[in-house]
């Protein structure tokens, strides 16, 4: 039967560990996204000795293990002389660190993608118009394509950002006491695994389900030129 | 307030080719202030080409091009031309307002805000001035109450007729149009016209990229043939459009109907 009061203190006790979760999930997609930013322009720039280090960046960390990299990042760095003995190696050597470097930099490599296609939806015409009265390209960067980009990729940043929530488990795999991390010590100390796991699952669910919202209501405030005209003021007076 | 004798545009010795293919071959043109100056050509001509090398959204190979009588600099690097000074560009492009077949309005933002983006992320001026100035534009071209619409919720004459307001707002010394009703349902066209006409009768200078041949002959003050990047045939309308020199001119308007 079911044990209500275990799953209570089990509850409790893994809720300690959102916040670390929550800070690895946002701190990660915050910094990967303005080295995605970079990325996506250095790819972008039409200039050889940008653009390939850019590919190739991508395909690495793309195409290996999330779980190898956060290993690789917290146990082989390590191995090397240099960088013991480097400025680096205070944050190297923190666990935390580790596992917000391997998810920042894994998250960018996807992230560049999105945001190159985004980049590249932007209508040129209208790239085109903002150049014809005179704008500068930071303005027109910052008026024009970043805004209408940013529209375009929401929705496939929001699936970036819901993956990153669940990555950050793995963070537990080099000692992280975050959701999972808790939940794996909870189990090896009652070896009640289900349950824990089920109550940890449901964690992660909640905390999706908020960000879902929460990505539902910033796409409908940036999407009202795709929706129906407004009632206008003037209407609405005539109406009265 | 417009000073009938000053060149406002003024384009000398073009030239520009894509690849093997020289679209602009030498074209010279003047446009004086208060001019509305027609070119007609048909596809492939070079008319809309040579338009976009006014405010340098094609950068001609070669030539000469002078708005308000300053002179747009060029560098040449490595076989490519391009503008050597994008401030001075930045500044000539802010005083020539551009009318686009695509409309090219900003689809993010409402048509008050398209209407006074440049003006204030540009020109600097005040909001308050910018928006009640907006306003009486939306007035001038009839699209007032679509003030807080987005681009895609009017239709294409609509559209047309508030991106001409926006390059209004810019308080443009030359209009250049580029096909602004070729994109156009049949009915929709007027209306565009209309707004087109009106300017033209304020005595704004304008340069109109066109097919619209009754347009051209009513309302221009001169028309510029162009053929096979070259300009064929040029003149007052009223005398180019009743004795052309041009065989081929004559033989452009029997194929159009106008």
């Amino acid at each position: 039967m079911m044990d209500f009061s275990f799953l209570y203190e089990t509850l409790l006790t893994l809720l300690t560990g959102v916040p670390l979760t929550l800070k690895l999930a946002v701190s990660s997609v915050a910094l990967g996204t303005v080295l995605a930013v970079a990325l996506a322009l250095a790819r972008l720039s039409g200039i050889f000795m940008l653009a390939w280090p850019t590919r190739f960046y991508v395909f690495v960390f793309r195409s290996t293990p999330l779980l190898v990299q956060i290993f690789l990042i917290y146990h082989g760095l390590g191995q090397f002389h240099a960088i013991r003995t480097s400025f680096l190696w205070p944050i190297l050597r923190e666990p935390y660190w580790c596992a917000l470097i391997a998810l920042s930099l894994n998250t960018a490599a996807y992230s560049s993608e999105v945001i190159r296609g985004a980049l590249l939806s932007v209508p040129p015409g209208q790239i085109e118009a903002a150049r014809a009265c005179g704008m500068r390209t930071t303005v027109l960067y910052r008026r024009i394509v970043f805004p209408l980009a940013l529209r375009q990729a929401l929705p496939a940043y929001g699936n970036e950002f819901i993956l990153m929530v669940k990555a950050t488990s793995l963070a537990s795999i080099i000692t992280l006491m975050e959701v999972t991390g808790l939940a794996a010590k909870l189990i090896s100390q009652s070896f009640r695994a289900i349950e824990i796991l089920v109550v940890a699952g449901a964690i992660y669910l909640l905390i999706n389900f908020l960000v879902t919202r929460l990505l539902q209501w910033a796409d409908y405030g940036l999407t009202g030129h795709l929706r129906l005209p407004p009632v206008s003021a003037d209407a609405l007076h005539r109406g009265a | 307030m417009t000073n009938p004798h000053q060149p406002a545009v003024s384009v000398t010795g073009l030239r520009k080719r894509f690849g093997n293919l020289e679209v602009l071959k030498g074209i010279s043109l003047e446009a004086r202030e208060g001019d509305v100056v027609s070119i007609l050509g048909s596809s492939g001509s070079g008319k809309s080409t040579m338009l976009r090398c006014i405010n340098m959204l094609e950068v001609p190979d070669e030539g000469r091009i002078e708005v308000g009588g300053e002179t747009i600099l060029l560098e040449k690097k490595g076989g490519k031309t391009r503008p050597a000074d994008l401030r001075q560009l930045q500044a000539i492009r802010a005083r020539v307002g551009m009318v686009f077949q695509g409309f090219n309005l900003w689809s993010h933002m409402t048509i008050l805000e398209n209407l006074i983006e440049a003006p204030i992320h540009v020109q600097k001026r005040p909001r308050a001035e910018c928006v009640e100035e907006a306003e009486a534009m939306l007035v001038k071209v009839g699209i007032a109450d679509k003030r807080n619409h987005y681009p895609a919720h009017l239709s294409g004459g609509q559209q047309q007729r508030a991106a001409i307001a926006r390059a209004l707002t810019q308080r443009p010394k030359v209009m250049l149009f580029d096909e602004p009703t070729s994109a156009l349902d049949p009915e929709l066209v007027g209306e565009v016209l209309r707004v087109m006409r009106a300017l033209a009768e304020e005595g704004r200078t304008m340069l109109i990229v066109t097919h619209e041949m009754g347009f051209a002959r009513d309302v221009s003050s001169k028309v510029v043939f162009l053929h096979k990047g070259l300009v064929e045939d040029e003149g007052p309308s009223g005398e180019l459009f009743t004795a052309s020199r041009s065989e081929r001119f004559r033989q452009f308007l029997a194929g159009s109907n106008g």
